[in-house]
C-alpha cells in the first residue's frame, strides 16, 4: 500500500497511526505540501483531482477520503478495528468517521491558517472546533456513563482514530484543550495502547517508559 | 495572594501519573497525581525554560517537563538535570508549589494555606465544564453558598462548584445524588449543556 503522506497532516498520521496498530505495512511517498504545493501539481491531480491528501493506492484500487482509507486498511489488516458487526457499534463508527471531517474542516482549517498561513475566515473556523470539541466531551462522559471507554463502545476502533489527532492537536490552532478533562483522559488512553506512534505535536505517554539512566562518560 | 479554597477538578479526572492544567485565583497551575496517589499543586512553568508543566509527565513521585526533562519532587525541588545526569540540582531551582486538597471527590487548591478545611460536599461526581459567561442561578433556580450552587437537573439533586476562571469564564464541577442510573446521569449531563447554552445566550 502506498500512502501519499506529509508528515505535519493529521489526516495522513491517522492512517500512520492506524497502520502501525494494526501492523499494516506502508509505502510512504512524501509530499511537500508546505511550501511545495506538490499536492496542487499537475502529476498529483492526475491521481486525485481534488487535490488533497491523504491519498492511498494499492494497486487499482485509489482511495482519497480519509476515512474510506482508515476503512479499508482496517478491513484488510485489522477488522477488528471496524467494531463488533452489530448495528449500534457499526452506527457509532459511520457517525464518528463522518464526525472526524467536521474536525478537519474546523480544527485542522485553524490550524493550518496559524502554521502555513493558508486563507480560512479563522474566527468561524476555532468557534465551530470549540463546538466540535465540546460535543466530542459530552459523548465521551455519556459513553462512560454507560461504562464505556471509547467512542464507539468499550474497545478503541476506527472512531477513536479519526477524531484523535484534531483533538490533541487543536492548541496549533489558537483552540485550547484544557476545558475538557474526559477528552484528555481518552487520548491518555489512546497514546498507551501497544504499537502507538508519534507526529511532531503528539507524543507518547513518557511515564509507560522506564527512566533513562545515562551518565556522562 | 488568597487564602481560599478553590475547587478545580473532580478527582476522577485525575488518574495516577496524570498531570492537567487549571487557573487559581489567575495564576496557571499543573495539577498532578503520583504513582501512589499524592495530589500536588504547582505553578505551571518550568524554572528553566518556562514551558508549562502541565505538558509534562509523572514517574513516581516526581513531575518531570517535556521539554528538558528536568524532574521535580513533592516539595517542588529539582531532583534531575538529564543533560547533566552527575549534577545534583541547585536548591535554589524550586518551583512554586500552592496548597492542594481532596475530599469529597473534588480536588480543591488554594495558594495560602487556608484557615479552615474545604465545605462538604455530598454526591457523586458527574463531570466538569467551562462556561464562557456567568451563570444566573436564581435564573436556575439554584442556591449558592460560597462556592457551591446547589439545585435540581432533570428531578436530580445536583451540587455544582463554581471554578472562577479569567476573562468572565467559569469551570462547573457537577456531583449528583449516589443513587441515580446512568440513563438519568446522562439527562443530567445534557442538562447542564442546555444551562451552559442559556448562560452564553446560545439557544438552538
Amino acid at each position: 500500500m502506498i500512502l501519499y503522506d506529509y508528515v505535519l497532516s493529521p489526516d495522513c498520521y491517522k492512517v500512520r497511526l492506524l497502520a502501525s496498530l494494526v501492523g499494516a505495512r506502508l509505502d510512504l511517498r512524501a509530499v511537500d505540501f508546505h511550501p511545495g504545493g506538490e499536492h496542487r501539481s499537475a502529476p498529483f491531480l492526475r491521481i486525485n483531482p481534488a487535490g488533497t491528501i491523504p491519498i492511498l493506492q494499492d494497486g487499482d484500487l485509489l482511495l482519497t477520503e480519509s476515512a474510506a482509507i482508515l476503512t479499508y486498511v482496517a478491513a484488510s489488516h485489522g477488522p477488528d478495528w471496524l467494531g463488533d458487526d452489530t448495528p449500534v457499534m457499526r452506527g457509532r463508527v459511520a457517525q464518528w468517521l463522518a464526525f472526524g471531517h467536521r474536525l478537519s474542516a474546523s480544527i485542522g482549517k485553524a490550524r493550518t491558517h496559524d502554521m502555513l498561513q493558508k486563507p480560512a475566515d479563522i474566527d468561524a473556523c476555532r468557534k465551530a472546533g470549540v463546538a466540535a470539541l465540546r460535543e466530542l466531551e459530552a459523548a465521551l462522559v455519556e459513553a462512560r456513563l454507560r461504562g464505556e471507554a471509547f467512542l464507539a463502545g468499550n474497545r478503541p476502533t476506527l472512531a477513536d482514530i479519526a477524531c484523535f489527532p484534531h483533538a490533541m492537536l487543536a492548541p496549533d490552532g489558537g483552540i485550547s484543550t484544557d476545558p475538557y478533562p474526559t477528552i484528555r483522559l481518552w487520548t491518555r488512553s489512546l497514546r498507551a495502547l501497544p504499537r502507538f506512534i508519534e507526529m511532531p505535536g503528539i507524543h507518547r505517554l513518557h511515564e509507560l517508559k522506564p527512566e533513562p539512566t545515562g551518565s556522562s562518560q | 495572594m488568597s487564602a481560599a479554597w478553590t475547587p478545580v477538578a473532580l478527582s476522577r479526572d485525575l488518574p495516577r501519573l496524570g498531570v492537567m492544567p487549571v487557573c487559581v485565583d489567575g495564576m496557571d497551575v499543573a495539577l498532578w497525581r503520583s504513582a501512589s496517589g499524592r495530589v500536588a499543586a504547582w505553578a505551571d512553568r518550568c524554572p528553566h525554560r518556562g514551558m508549562r508543566l502541565s505538558h509534562g509527565f509523572v514517574r513516581g513521585e516526581a513531575l518531570s517537563c517535556i521539554y528538558h526533562g528536568w524532574s521535580y519532587g513533592a516539595e517542588g525541588h529539582c531532583l534531575r538535570i538529564p543533560a547533566h545526569p552527575d549534577l545534583a540540582p541547585p536548591d535554589a531551582i524550586r518551583v512554586p508549589v500552592f496548597h492542594a486538597t481532596e475530599a469529597d471527590g473534588v480536588v480543591w487548591v488554594a495558594p495560602q494555606a487556608p484557615d479552615a478545611m474545604p465545605p462538604t460536599i455530598e454526591g457523586s461526581a458527574l463531570r466538569s465544564l467551562t462556561v464562557e459567561a456567568a451563570v444566573d442561578w436564581d435564573a436556575v433556580a439554584f442556591s449558592v453558598s460560597g462556592p457551591v450552587a446547589r439545585g435540581t437537573l432533570s428531578g436530580v439533586a445536583v451540587t455544582i462548584l463554581v471554578q472562577p476562571l479569567p476573562n468572565g469564564r467559569y469551570a462547573l464541577h457537577a456531583l449528583t445524588e449516589a443513587t441515580a442510573s446512568p440513563s438519568v446521569l446522562t439527562e443530567v449531563s445534557r442538562g447542564l449543556e442546555a444551562l451552559r447554552r442559556q448562560a452564553e445566550g446560545v439557544f438552538a
